[in-house]
C-alpha cells in the first residue's frame, strides 16, 4: 500500500465556525492586522501555531482523569519524571508550567549581563530569555540553512566552524552554554544531524561549556535522523533521541509540542548542584519542585504524550503529512522553504511577496492576506519576530521573511490541508495587489504578539 | 429544614481511593522526608491537610468546563468567558491570566515596585513577601496586634492598624510606598477575616495619600462568609454581593484560584487601569504565556470561570467554612489548643502551648506535624519559625508570635468521618506529647525554607 493514513481514528471533534470574507476583513482590521489579537472563535483553520493546540489520545485523556493533584509528591510527579528520565535520561528533572518557564529559569542561573549564549537559531521566546537576562543571542546557522532551495537534508544544523571559532575567543567566561534547538523552529523546522550534535558536543566538552538541547520536538528530528541520515535506518527512533540527549548536559522541553499536551513543560540536567539553585526559583515563581506549576493530570498527559511521540507509524504520517503540503505547493510554483521540516510549512515571504520592502513586513502582509482569503491563521517569523534589538531599539532586517503555518499534531486532516492549498494559491494569483504593513504600536520584548499594524 | 448543620449542597460522583499505612511505614516514611511533610509521597499519605491550594474537588459542571477547552494559542474562547466572569463577579475589569497566583505576584511586584520602596500588608505571606523582597521592597506588617495573639476572640484579626500605617507613611512617606497589600482571610493569622468597616477606611486611607489598595483574594468568599455572620448590616446580603464590594473597594488583585475558586491549577492578575493593564501584558508573555491563556490551558480557564460562579453561593460556602468549624469545635472541646476564633480554610494548633517542653529554636510546630504524621498519617504543614525565614538584613530567625500547625481542610473532598478520624489524631498526638522531640535543620536552603527543608531529632 503507498497510501498513508492517520494511525489513528477521530474520538472527539470540536465544531469550526465559518465565515464570510466580509466578516473577516472586519474581523482582521478590529485584530489590529495581527493575527495573535483575532478571536479563535473567528478562525476556520488555525495554523498560529502547534504548540499546546494538539489533539491528546483517549489515553491521554485517560491520564488526565488519574491526576493525583495532591501538592506534594503527587503520584502523578513520579509517573512523569520516570517518563522523562526513561527518554532524556538526564538525573535532574524540574516540572514547569511551559517551556518559556524552563528558558527563564535556566538563564536566570547561567546568563549574565555581557554573556553569550550561542545556538543553530534561537526561538523567539529563547531569545527574549536571554536577552532579558543580559545577554547575546547568537545564532549561528549553517550555510545550507540560508538557501531555502537547497535540498540539503539537514537545514537545521550548527555552524561548528563558527561556533568553535567564538568559544577560542570568548571561552567558558563568556559563554555560560551552548543551546541546539531541535527542530530548528525560525530556521523552517529543519532538522539537525547527530553528526552535527556529536561534533557541537565534541566543541562544549573540549572547551569546558554545557552543552543544552532545546528540545520542543526531539520526536520529529530523531525521525528525520531515522530516514535521512546514514546508518541510523535501522536504529529505532527512541535509540536516536536517547543518543542525541546522550551528547548533552541537560535541555529545556515544551511539552505543548513533542509530548500532545495542552500545557506543560521541563527542564533537565546532570548538575545537582544547578538543579538546586534552579529549584529555588522554581519555587518562586512556578510552584513547589514536584509539580512546578502544573496540575497532576497534566503531568500525567505529559507522560503519556512522550510515550506516543516515539511511535514510529505516528512520525512517518506526522512528517508525511507536512510533506504532502509542501510538495503541492512546489509544484504549484510557490516560494516555500524546501524540504519540507516537521511540524510546519514555511512559506517565503520576501519571495512571495518581493514588491514589500522587508521593513514593511512581507511575512504580516501574507498573514494577513490568507486570513482574509480562507480564515487561516498563521504566524510571521521575520521582521517583526526578530527584526527589533531591544536594547538599542534599532531595527533591522531579519535573515529570513518567512510565514509559518504551523501544523497541530493530530487535528487536521488532509481535506483541511486541501482547503489551505487552495487559499494560498489564490492568495498567489493576486500577489501583486498586496500592500505592506507598518507598525502603529508595539511592546519592546516579543512585540510580535500583541504588536498593533497598518496597512503602509 | 431550620437546622444549624452545615450538610454539604453536592452530592459525591467521582471518588479517588486512599490507603492506611501502619505505623512502621509512616515512621520509615517520615525518616526519608526529613521530617518535613512536604517531602512526604502522597501515596504514603492517609488525609491529606497540608494544602487547600489546587486540592479541592471539582463539580460535574467544572468537569464539563474542562472538555469544553478551546486550546487555541491566542483568543481563546474561555479566555473571554473568564475575564467577563471576573468582571461580573469581583468587579475588575482587566484580567490577566496567570497559571497560578504566585505567577500574578510576581508581575505585580516587578511593575509597581522600586528599590527601597515599603510594602505594607495586613500579616506577611510566604512566597507574596519574598516576590516584594526581590522586587527590592521591605514587606511592613501592619494588621492589628490581636492577629498575633492566638487566645484572643477579635472577630476580624485580619483588620489594618490605620496607627502603624500612619507611622510608616510618616516615616517613609507616601511616595515609597506603591501600594497597600490587603489579603482577605489573612491566612498566616489562621484564615482571619478582614471586616467591611476596617476595608472602607484602608480604602479612604489610601485615597488620601493617594496609594494604590491592592487585593490578594485568593480565600476572598470565605471572607465574605464571616462578614455576612459578624459584621452589623450584612446578614441579609448574599455571599455573591459581599464579594463584589470587597473587591469594588480595591483597584488590583492577585488570586491564586486554586483555593476559592476550587480549579486545581492558575489564577490571575486583575485591574481597572488601562495602563497597568498593558504593562501586565508585556510582561506576562515573558513568563507566563501570552495575555489570551497566561500559562493556563483553555480548559483550565473554562473550570476556573465556572469554579467562581460556584464559589460565591451561600449554600457552598456556609457548608464549606461550617466543616472547618465542625472539626475546630471538636478539638477546642477536646481541649486542644488552636487559634481562635476558627478561620476558614483551616484550624490552626497552637503548637507552642501544645508543646511547651520544646523551644522555639527547636520547631516545636514542625515537630507536632510530623508526630501527626506519625501517629495517624494525617498530612499537616508548619506555619512557625520555619516557615518565617530569616531576616533578609541581619539574617537572624524571625521569631513569629503564633507557631502553628495548620489543618488545612481541601474544599468537598473529606467527610464528616474524615474530620472525625483528624480530631482523634491529634487528641492521640495530645496524649503523647511528652515524648514528642525537638528537630534540628540537616538542610537549609536560602529562600522559602519551609518547602524543601530537612531535620534531625535533637537529642533529648
Amino acid at each position: 500500500m503507498k497510501t498513508m493514513i492517520e494511525p489513528f481514528k477521530i474520538k472527539m471533534v470540536e465544531p469550526i465556525k465559518l465565515t464570510t470574507r466580509e466578516q473577516r476583513e472586519q474581523l482582521i482590521e478590529a485584530a489590529n492586522y495581527n493575527p495573535f489579537l483575532l478571536r479563535a472563535e473567528d478562525v476556520i483553520i488555525d495554523l498560529l501555531t502547534d504548540s499546546g493546540t494538539s489533539a491528546m489520545s483517549s489515553e491521554a485523556w485517560a491520564a488526565m482523569m488519574r491526576g493525583d493533584e495532591s501538592y506534594a509528591g503527587a503520584r502523578s510527579w513520579y509517573r512523569f519524571r520516570d517518563a522523562v528520565q526513561g527518554i532524556f535520561g538526564f538525573e535532574q528533572v524540574i516540572p514547569t508550567h511551559q517551556g518559556r518557564a524552563a528558558e527563564h529559569i535556566l538563564f536566570g542561573v547561567m546568563v549574565q549581563p555581557g554573556s553569550i549564549v550561542p545556538n543553530n537559531t534561537h526561538f523567539d521566546t529563547t531569545r527574549a530569555n536571554v536577552e532579558f537576562n543580559g545577554g547575546e543571542a547568537l545564532d549561528l546557522p549553517c550555510a545550507e540553512a540560508d538557501d531555502l532551495d537547497s535540498d540539503f537534508p539537514f537545514k537545521g544544523n550548527m555552524d561548528t566552524a563558527a561556533l568553535e571559532a567564538l568559544v577560542a575567543e570568548k571561552g567558558p567566561e563568556q559563554i555560560p552554554l551552548i543551546m541546539v534547538t531541535v527542530t530548528n523552529n525560525s530556521g523552517g523546522g529543519q532538522p539537525v544531524s547527530m553528526a552535527n550534535i556529536r561534533e557541537i558536543s565534541r566543541i562544549s566538552r573540549e572547551a569546558g561549556i554545557p552543552l543544552y538541547i532545546d528540545a520542543c520536538r526531539f520526536a520529529e528530528n530523531a525521525h528525520f535522523i531515522k530516514r535521512r541520515e546514514p546508518g541510523y535506518e535501522n536504529t529505532a527512533t527512541i535509540d536516536i533521541a536517547r543518543e542525541i540527549f546522550s551528547y548533552a548536559d541537560g535541555c529545556t522541553m515544551s511539552a505543548k509540542k513533542d509530548a500532545f499536551a495542552n500545557i506543560g513543560g521541563f527542564l533537565c540536567t546532570n548538575d545537582a548542584e544547578l538543579a538546586h539553585r534552579e529549584r529555588n526559583i522554581l519555587i518562586l515563581t512556578e510552584g513547589f519542585p514536584t509539580y512546578g506549576g502544573l496540575a497532576g493530570r497534566d503531568l500525567d498527559a505529559i507522560a503519556v504524550g512522550l510515550c506516543e511521540v516515539l511511535d514510529e507509524h505516528y512520525l512517518d504520517y506526522r512528517l508525511g503529512s507536512t510533506h504532502y503540503v509542501v510538495k503541492h505547493l512546489l509544484d504549484a510554483g510557490i516560494p516555500v522553504v524546501a524540504p519540507a521540516g516537521g511540524h510546519a510549512v514555511y512559506l517565503d515571504a520576501r519571495r512571495f511577496l518581493p514588491h514589500i520592502e522587508a521593513l514593511q513586513y512581507p511575512g504580516q502582509s501574507l498573514a494577513v492576506e490568507l486570513f482574509i482569503e480562507a480564515g487561516i491563521r498563521s504566524a510571521e517569523i521575520g521582521s517583526v519576530m526578530f527584526g527589533l534589538d531591544p536594547h538599542t531599539g534599532d531595527e533591522h532586517p531579519a535573515r529570513l521573511e518567512l510565514l509559518r503555518l504551523a501544523i497541530p499534531r493530530r487535528v487536521y486532516t488532509q481535506s483541511h490541508m486541501d482547503y489551505v492549498l487552495e487559499a494560498i494559491s489564490l492568495v498567489w494569483e493576486r500577489r501583486s495587489e498586496i500592500r505592506g504593513m507598518r507598525i502603529a504600536r508595539a511592546p519592546k520584548f516579543l512585540r510580535h504578539f500583541t504588536a498593533e499594524f497598518e496597512r503602509a | 429544614m431550620a437546622t444549624q448543620t452545615w450538610a454539604e449542597p453536592y452530592k459525591i460522583k467521582m471518588v479517588e481511593l486512599i490507603k492506611m499505612t501502619s505505623r512502621e511505614d509512616r515512621l520509615k516514611a517520615i525518616g526519608e522526608a526529613g521530617f518535613n511533610t512536604f517531602l512526604l509521597r502522597s501515596e504514603d499519605v492517609y488525609i491529606d491537610l497540608l494544602t487547600d491550594s489546587g486540592v479541592g474537588a471539582m463539580s460535574d459542571r467544572q468537569w464539563a468546563g474542562i472538555m469544553m477547552g478551546d486550546e487555541a494559542y491566542a483568543g481563546s474562547r474561555n479566555f473571554y468567558h473568564l475575564r467577563d466572569t471576573v468582571e461580573e463577579y469581583y468587579s475588575y475589569q482587566y484580567t490577566v491570566p496567570c497559571h497560578q497566583g504566585r505567577g500574578a505576584e510576581n508581575i505585580l511586584s516587578q511593575i509597581m515596585i522600586s528599590d527601597g520602596d515599603y510594602v505594607p500588608g495586613n500579616m506577611y505571606f510566604t512566597t507574596t513577601r519574598l516576590h516584594q523582597e526581590l522586587a527590592g521592597a521591605t514587606f511592613v506588617d501592619v494588621i492589628i496586634d490581636e492577629a498575633h495573639d492566638a487566645e484572643s476572640e477579635h472577630p476580624f484579626k485580619g483588620n489594618f492598624d490605620f496607627e502603624k500605617l500612619d507611622a510608616l507613611v510618616n516615616e517613609v512617606g507616601a511616595d515609597h510606598i506603591p501600594y497597600v497589600c490587603m489579603a482577605t482571610c489573612v491566612n498566616m493569622a489562621g484564615g482571619q477575616p478582614i471586616s467591611l468597616d476596617n476595608l472602607k477606611q484602608l480604602r479612604a486611607w489610601c485615597d488620601k495619600h493617594d496609594i494604590m489598595l491592592v487585593h490578594d483574594m485568593t480565600r476572598v468568599a470565605e471572607n465574605a462568609h464571616f462578614i455576612q455572620r459578624r459584621e452589623d448590616g450584612y446578614k441579609d446580603k448574599t455571599i455573591r454581593e459581599i464579594v463584589y464590594e470587597i473587591c469594588s473597594l480595591t483597584d488590583a488583585a492577585t488570586m491564586s484560584s486554586k483555593k476559592d475558586a476550587m480549579v486545581n491549577i492558575g489564577g490571575f492578575l486583575a485591574m481597572n487601569d488601562a495602563r497597568f493593564y498593558e504593562k501586565a501584558c508585556a510582561l506576562v508573555v515573558v513568563y507566563e504565556g501570552l495575555h489570551t491563556y497566561g500559562g493556563m490551558a483553555g480548559r483550565d480557564m473554562e473550570a476556573l470561570a465556572i469554579g467562581i460562579t460556584e464559589s460565591v453561593q451561600d449554600d457552598h460556602i456556609h457548608a464549606r467554612v461550617g466543616q472547618v468549624q465542625y472539626l475546630g469545635r471538636k478539638l477546642r472541646d477536646a481541649g486542644i489548643p488552636i487559634v481562635n476564633p476558627i478561620g476558614g480554610h483551616a484550624v490552626f494548633l497552637n503548637a507552642s502551648k501544645m508543646l511547651p517542653h520544646i523551644p522555639q529554636e527547636h520547631f516545636p510546630a514542625q515537630a507536632l506535624s510530623a508526630a501527626l504524621y506519625v501517629q495517624s498519617g494525617v498530612r499537616s504543614m508548619e506555619r512557625g519559625i520555619v516557615s518565617a525565614g530569616r531576616d533578609k538584613a541581619t539574617g537572624e530567625n524571625h521569631k513569629p508570635k503564633l507557631e502553628l500547625v495548620r489543618l488545612t481542610i481541601p474544599r468537598r473532598v473529606y467527610t464528616q468521618a474524615h474530620m472525625d478520624v483528624t480530631a482523634a489524631a491529634v487528641q492521640d498526638v495530645m496524649e503523647h506529647r511528652d515524648e514528642i522531640k525537638g528537630l534540628q535543620f540537616t538542610y537549609e536552603p536560602e529562600v522559602l525554607r519551609f518547602f524543601q527543608a530537612r531535620f534531625e531529632q535533637v537529642a533529648s
